[in-house]
């Protein structure tokens, strides 16, 4: 199969419970899902669907639950998470580390910055994590931290901590920090949801024209229709389960 | 520009860097490093300093190896020294009396002392009794003698400070002119108290001022060398039993100083040949109970004691023999050697002098180390408890790392979460930690030995400072054996004590970096 038929993500019967002292909470049910290559794939669902337990499952932070042995049906299986037809479910801790330095990018909702470095130090920290103490490419990284931050409209910013910056310019370091190292796949939760209607409008232009122009995958989770209509196609999770994938143009039409 | 640390390519590096310069908690982590390291340097150079001092000292009166026969002394000494001599490891030995005695001084105070009586000559060749000779001309002043104030600088005393040193090479003075020669005692500085030992390590001679019967006042100067002293012994015959008090009038030729506190308040050297004199050691005339064929006693009709009779030549006696080690042979190999040519020589006079036995059994063939053995191993005892101590205390230090790191990584559990969604590994995590703790420790233990350097090498000022201004004597030389309180560091201690503050503070550093990096990185994002 041709990397253009195979899809870069894919989730397989995947189930997820935590534990939270003595309950066990499930999150996610049974979750079939398939990301092509270079599109723009929303994740919607209200609090507690597991829509982040998802996301976080796609950037091999978390692993599924192992299949329960005894169990009837899909419990009984364990689930895969594919990446480009590879589980990232089994990695190794290590393994697991170079996906996550090499092949995946996060945005998160309260952006996550680290508040004693400067904005482009921010960026630049996540090619430090890739390349390590030997073979990085200094100046490249530097020049390419500079010329992202001036795309997203930060070039003038860059020795700012993010404790001096807004909301939405904090997300826009963010985003930079998650592209500094060029990964096929951006997964970002809820990248707007602490943001006003018009600063995150104008972050997911911005994002939008990026992909295109790089033929970036996006998983995008929120709960707001709006900008799930933005994408090539949507999920729904409700309760842990998927129940409902359609175009973006259909949750457009209504 | 392009900051180094990007070029460095080390996100924990440039990390370490930030959480170092923004907190106030890794300031006092190093400042609780930097007062532990300072103090264990400072209590281990001192007291380590203590113990060097006296074992360096230890050879300062005695030499390297000496046999002694204490109290009525042995005979054919400088046989002894001749056959000492001849040997290859052996550089020098010479004869002294060491005896208890008391001395009146000139404000007629009586003083308990330890009297060495030497031949000045041969006793240089075995110790450096000529440098501890106090009073002498000198051209530059001691390092402490910031003003140069000592006495021994003054241009117009050079001749006086010459002329005295002279005699006490020689145990003897001129005592005016046209006069004979003398012998003259030289007693320890600190024993008249009449010289005060001042801030700048010299010796200042007292003067006093007494009321005359003019009714003006004269000062008197109290410096020992212009005075007379009258030294008492108690001799003992070859049997050790007592003769008579024994007294002489001798004047005070120099003083001298070994830093030794002991030494210096209770000690004084005379010539051998007064030593000698004084308790019935030199040589005489052996004698036998006589015959008086007209003096009979009792019923038995026996002849009675009468005048005795000359048998022959009791020789001259010393307590010791003091010998110094050639280069390259220890105290130890030298005591051996001592030991066989004191057998053939012990063997060549038969119940003249102590057998090899004796001497052996009463283990008087001594190092200078096994001489003070009980107070070198009590300070060593004391040196190795100290530090044990400070060590526990130090480790306090690191809890505190431990427990500043702690309430760090806490704090930063949501930036360790947002390291690993990039990517950092488990031990990337756990190494920004130690790479934390182990800048604390050098950062800690460099300015920790900075203090201590600064606090050893001005210890005994400060301790003046303590004394005058707020009335605390800690080092009482009465107590502490020296005059002043060793104030050295020594490289190999302050690399152990470095070295040490660092690991320490890795110590505190491995828990916390443990925990950073067993933390889930999804809760660690969660967290609030």
């Amino acid at each position: 199969m041709s990397n253009a038929e195979q899809p870069i993500l894919m989730a397989r019967g995947i189930y997820k419970t935590y534990r939270l002292g003595k309950v066990s909470v499930p999150v996610l049910r049974g979750v079939d899902v398939t990301v092509p290559e270079a599109s723009f794939l929303a994740i919607l669902g209200a609090s507690g669907s597991g829509k982040s337990t998802l996301m976080h499952l796609f950037g091999g932070l978390d692993r599924p639950d192992r299949g329960v042995p005894g169990a009837a049906g899909d419990a009984a299986k364990t689930g895969q998470v594919l990446f480009r037809g590879t589980d990232i479910a089994t990695f190794s801790a290590a393994q697991a580390d170079t996906y996550r330095r090499q092949s995946v990018g996060f945005v998160f909702q309260f952006y996550h910055l680290l508040p004693e470095l400067t904005v482009v130090e921010n960026v630049i920290i996540a090619a430090m994590i890739r390349h390590g103490r030997f073979g990085y490419p200094a100046a490249d990284v530097d020049k390419r931290a500079r010329e992202l931050l001036t795309t997203f409209g930060l070039g003038h910013r860059l020795g700012h901590k993010p404790a001096e910056l807004s909301g939405g310019e904090r997300q826009r370091v963010a985003i930079a920090r998650a592209l500094i190292n060029e990964p096929p796949v951006l997964l970002a939760d809820e990248p707007t949801g602490n943001l006003d209607r018009v600063t995150g409008g104008q972050i997911l232009d911005q994002l939008e024209e990026y992909r295109r122009a790089k033929r970036l995958t996006l998983v995008m989770v929120t709960h707001d229709q709006e900008i799930a209509a933005r994408a090539d196609a949507v999920i729904r999770l409700v309760d842990g389960k998927v129940v409902g994938q359609m175009p973006a143009a259909a949750l457009a039409g209504g | 520009m392009q900051d180094p640390l990007h070029s460095a390519a080390v996100y924990q590096s440039l990390l370490t860097k930030r959480y170092l310069t923004s907190k106030i908690m890794p300031l006092l982590a190093a400042s609780a490093v930097m007062l532990c390291t300072a103090m264990v340097l400072i209590v281990w150079s001192v007291m380590g300093g203590f113990l060097n001092k006296l074992l360096d000292s230890g050879r300062t009166m005695v030499g390297d190896v000496f046999i002694e026969w204490p109290s009525s002394g042995f005979a054919y000494y400088d046989e002894l020294i001749t056959d000492l001599e001849k040997d290859p490891q052996v550089a020098a030995a010479t004869p002294m009396i060491e005896t208890f005695g008391v001395v009146s001084l000139s404000d007629d105070r009586v003083e308990g002392v330890t009297i060495r009586a030497i031949d000045p000559k041969s006793f240089s060749r075995v110790v450096d009794y000529p440098s501890m000779l106090w009073w002498k001309p000198i051209e530059t002043p001691l390092p402490k003698d910031k003003l140069s104030e000592d006495p021994r600088l003054d241009a117009k005393r050079k001749q006086l400070m010459a002329d005295v040193y002279n005699d006490g090479l020689k145990l003897a003075e001129v005592p005016g002119k046209d006069m004979p020669e003398v012998q003259a005692a030289v007693i320890g500085i600190e024993m008249s108290g009449f010289s005060k030992r001042q801030d700048g390590g010299f010796y200042e001679p007292r003067a006093l001022v007494r009321p005359r019967a003019d009714g003006q006042k004269e000062v008197v100067s109290r410096w020992m060398p212009n005075s007379q002293i009258t030294i008492r012994v108690l001799p003992l015959d070859r049997g050790g039993r007592d003769i008579q008090l024994a007294s002489a009038s001798v004047p005070v030729a120099n003083e001298f100083r070994t830093g030794i506190y002991e030494n210096d308040r209770r000690s004084m050297f005379v010539p051998l040949a007064l030593g000698q004199r004084l308790l019935k050691m030199d040589a005489a005339q052996a004698t036998a109970p006589g015959f008086n064929p007209y003096d009979f006693q009792g019923d038995a009709g026996k002849p009675g004691l009468s005048t005795p009779v000359v048998t022959g030549e009791d020789p001259a006696r010393v307590t010791t023999v003091l010998i110094k080690a050639k280069e390259g042979t220890t105290a130890d190999q030298l005591r051996v050697v001592a030991d066989a040519v004191y057998e053939k020589f012990a063997a060549r006079h038969p119940g003249k002098v102590p057998s090899i036995m004796s001497m052996r059994e009463s283990d008087l063939i001594k190092t200078w180390e096994m001489r003070q053995a009980t107070f070198i191993g009590a300070v060593k005892k004391e040196t190795s408890l100290v530090l044990l101590i400070l060590c526990f205390i130090s480790l306090t230090a690191s809890f505190l790392i431990l427990a500043i790191f702690w309430a760090m990584i806490s704090e930063k559990t949501k930036d360790i979460g947002i390291l690993r969604s990039l990517g950092a590994s488990r031990a990337g995590i756990a190494w920004i930690w130690l790479r934390y703790g182990i800048a604390i420790g050098v950062a800690g233990s460099i300015s920790g030995f900075g203090l201590a350097y600064l606090i050893v090498t001005n210890i005994n000022s400060i301790h003046e400072w303590m004394g005058t201004a707020l009335g605390l004597y800690i080092w009482d030389p009465r107590v502490y054996y020296f005059t002043e309180i060793p104030s050295r560091v020594e490289t190999s201690k302050a690399v152990v004590v470095l070295t040490g503050g660092v690991l320490f503070s890795l110590f505190g550093a491995l828990i916390p970096a443990i925990r950073a990096a067993s933390l889930d990185p999804v809760r660690a994002l969660r967290f609030e």
